[in-house]
């Protein structure tokens, strides 16, 4: 069953055209590679999903349910969290606070909700972050900075999680173990995509890869067969090429 | 030209060099061993009552926010000396130019006023630079009440009417604008209090420039008066202490600083933000009403005009944003050091002095005097908050 149906998406700025009737269904349970080369509209894609852009035309519906034009916090709501390429924690709180946050129940009643320290350990644990709780954003490296970013995302408890080049800035080691700990998240009963504009972390992780290109569906297929599509390889060829 | 801008640069560079190392020499030779000092002399008291606040960091701590033993002392010596005010007031006013309780209950006035002003645009970061329309429907409605309903009614009627006046203009405010961002909430809020000045001076049915005087004072015993205004200070403080340390306030600084992020929470932003402003605007109208019975008089210099709204930025600022609390103090400050230790000068030179004080205070001590104090009191045995 398709968890997520995106169906002929259009969004345009202006006269610019960033996505271009695309479509995309993720079923439960599935990793889905999202790639394509830079400004290929993979980020636009998850914003429209997620309620930050409006969209231009088209329509998303996730478990059935129209969620075009919801609010960010709606969509979250239902069970669909996204982890930005950017990481943006809020410096003030520790890491241990910053997960809670995203804990706290949607009402203005709800003054002393919100998850117990042992739930945060555990949203903390299932990325290997639980000995950094009381450490402040600012004092961590780079790859622990983005393993908050996804421990916040789990933490609003997501039935499909967006991850946005997760894999940005890591060495080759950081890859492989967040690669390990996105495949148990999968054994875990999660539904994932991921964003990246080369294969590099991928090719081992998803089940399917979909191609854009310049806002339009290009290829979709297993790794394998993508990383012999002609037409994707020349999409990149102007690129960094397919790793 | 360019050789002028030039030079000019240079003076400036130098001059602003030459007080970074005059402020770093004040820093390294005096404030660091008088605060090495003040810890050293601090620290035997703060373990002496370290056991009482435990007690109340167990018990009330998860509600108010918990407190080191000296923070706990300081906070108790404040409430009880603000009680008690009344009795010791007047011996040590004379001292200070007389009329300290005077000065004291207006002080626990603007208290209120920062203090709503804190819970919303502190706290959010949504500066609002109209806060003195909240206290000004409220003061207004009062007066017309008065003069054009009946004059005999109770103050609980015109009380809380005025109170609901204060919450709808809030929601007016607040309702169209929450969503915009950048600067726009703020001019909003600025010009909205521009509108009501022009509204109240322009016609003479809202009382004109000279205003209302008809509704009467509370009282004219200085110790009764005190007691209106600081009691309900007090309990304010308490709830909005309260509602700031909890959830909400947790969200509320998060909107300050990642506004996206809360929404991908799964949190409603423009629903925390309008709770913020309702939650602000419900004291404010509290506040304009007591100051109707603290002056007497209801006209647009001592209720609207935009100034009263700069005030209230300006105490908050020096008693430090976003902790309730820190506008409290600042207000007390503010308010002693215009009635009291500058009572000698002008008008014009004390605010002078007093808006001098708010420039340094967000040079040097951006994040208010009060803050940088309470952090202090926290860590006189080396462990810092």
């Amino acid at each position: 069953m398709s968890v997520l149906e995106v169906d002929n998406l259009t969004k345009t700025f202006g006269g610019l055209v960033a996505v271009d009737d695309f479509s995309l269904e993720v079923d439960e349970g599935e990793i889905v590679g999202l790639i394509g080369p830079n400004g290929s509209g993979k980020s636009t894609v998850f914003n429209c999903i997620m309620g930050l852009y409006d969209v231009t035309d088209g329509e998303i519906r996730f478990n059935g349910v129209d969620i075009t034009s919801d609010s960010t916090h709606q969509i979250v709501a239902k069970g669909l969290s996204r982890v930005s390429q950017e990481s943006n924690p809020i410096d003030l709180y520790s890491v241990s606070e910053n997960i809670r946050l995203f804990t706290l129940p949607n009402s203005i009643r709800s003054l002393h909700g919100g998850a117990s320290d042992e739930e945060i350990r555990e949203y903390a644990a299932r990325i290997d972050i639980e000995d950094k709780l009381h450490e402040m954003p600012s004092e961590l490296p780079h790859a622990d900075v983005r393993r908050l970013e996804i421990a916040k995302s789990l933490a609003t408890e997501p039935e499909l999680m967006l991850l946005d080049e997760p894999f940005a800035g890591m060495n080759q080691a950081e890859i492989g173990e967040l690669a390990a700990q996105i495949e148990r998240f999968r054994e875990d009963g999660m539904t994932m995509v991921v964003v990246d504009h080369n294969m590099g972390g991928l090719m081992e992780l998803v089940d399917r890869v979909v191609v854009l290109n310049n806002g339009d569906f290009l290829a979709a297929g297993t790794p394998a067969e993508i990383a012999a599509d002609d037409a994707v390889q020349e999409a990149y060829l102007a690129g960094e090429g397919l790793q | 030209m360019i050789s002028t801008i030039l030079l000019l640069g240079t003076v400036c560079s130098t001059v602003t060099g030459r007080l970074g190392r005059v402020a770093g020499t004040l820093r390294r030779q005096v404030l660091w061993p008088v605060g090495r000092t003040l810890e050293r002399l601090l620290a035997p008291i703060d373990r002496v009552l370290d056991p009482v606040a435990d007690g109340y960091n167990r018990s009330l701590g998860p509600y108010f926010g918990e407190m080191s033993g000296l923070q706990f002392g300081v906070i108790a010596v404040s409430v009880a000396g603000l009680l008690t005010a009344g009795y010791w007031a007047p011996m040590v006013g004379p001292l200070l130019g007389g009329g300290l309780l005077r000065t004291l209950a207006l002080a626990s006035i603007w208290a209120i006023f920062a203090m709503s002003w804190d819970i919303q645009s502190g706290y959010t970061g949504y500066i609002s630079f109209g806060h003195s329309a909240l206290s000004g429907a409220a003061g207004y409605t009062t007066a017309l009440l008065i003069v054009h309903v009946d004059p005999t009614l109770s103050i609980w009627v015109t009380g809380s009417v005025s109170v609901l006046a204060a919450l709808v203009v809030g929601l007016l405010i607040a309702l169209p604008t929450l969503r915009l961002e950048g600067p726009y909430f703020s001019l909003i809020t600025f010009v909205a209090v521009l509108l009501f000045y022009r509204l109240t001076t322009a016609f003479s049915s809202l009382g004109g420039i000279p205003g209302f005087g008809q509704p009467d004072v509370f009282t004219w015993d200085p110790m009764l008066r005190y007691y209106y205004m600081a009691i309900p200070m007090l309990l304010i403080a308490l709830a909005l202490t309260f509602m700031a340390r909890s959830n909400l306030g947790m969200i509320l600084i998060a909107i300050r600083e990642n506004e996206p992020a809360v929404s991908a929470a799964g949190l409603n932003p423009t629903k925390f933000k309008l709770w913020s402003f309702m939650l602000s605007s419900v004291p404010m109208g509290i506040g304009g009403v007591l100051l109707v019975g603290f002056t007497g008089n209801v006209d647009p210099s001592t209720f609207v005009v935009v100034d009263n709204s700069i005030e209230m930025i300006a105490i908050a600022v020096i008693g430090g944003m976003s902790s309730i609390l820190g506008p409290l103090g600042g207000a007390f400050l503010f308010e002693v050091l215009n009635h009291q230790v500058l009572h000698g000068y002008s008008t014009p030179v004390r605010y002078l002095f007093l808006w001098l004080i708010v420039l340094f205070v967000l040079v040097f001590a951006r994040d208010g005097l009060f803050r940088a104090i309470w952090h202090r009191l926290g860590a006189v045995r080396g462990e810092s908050e």
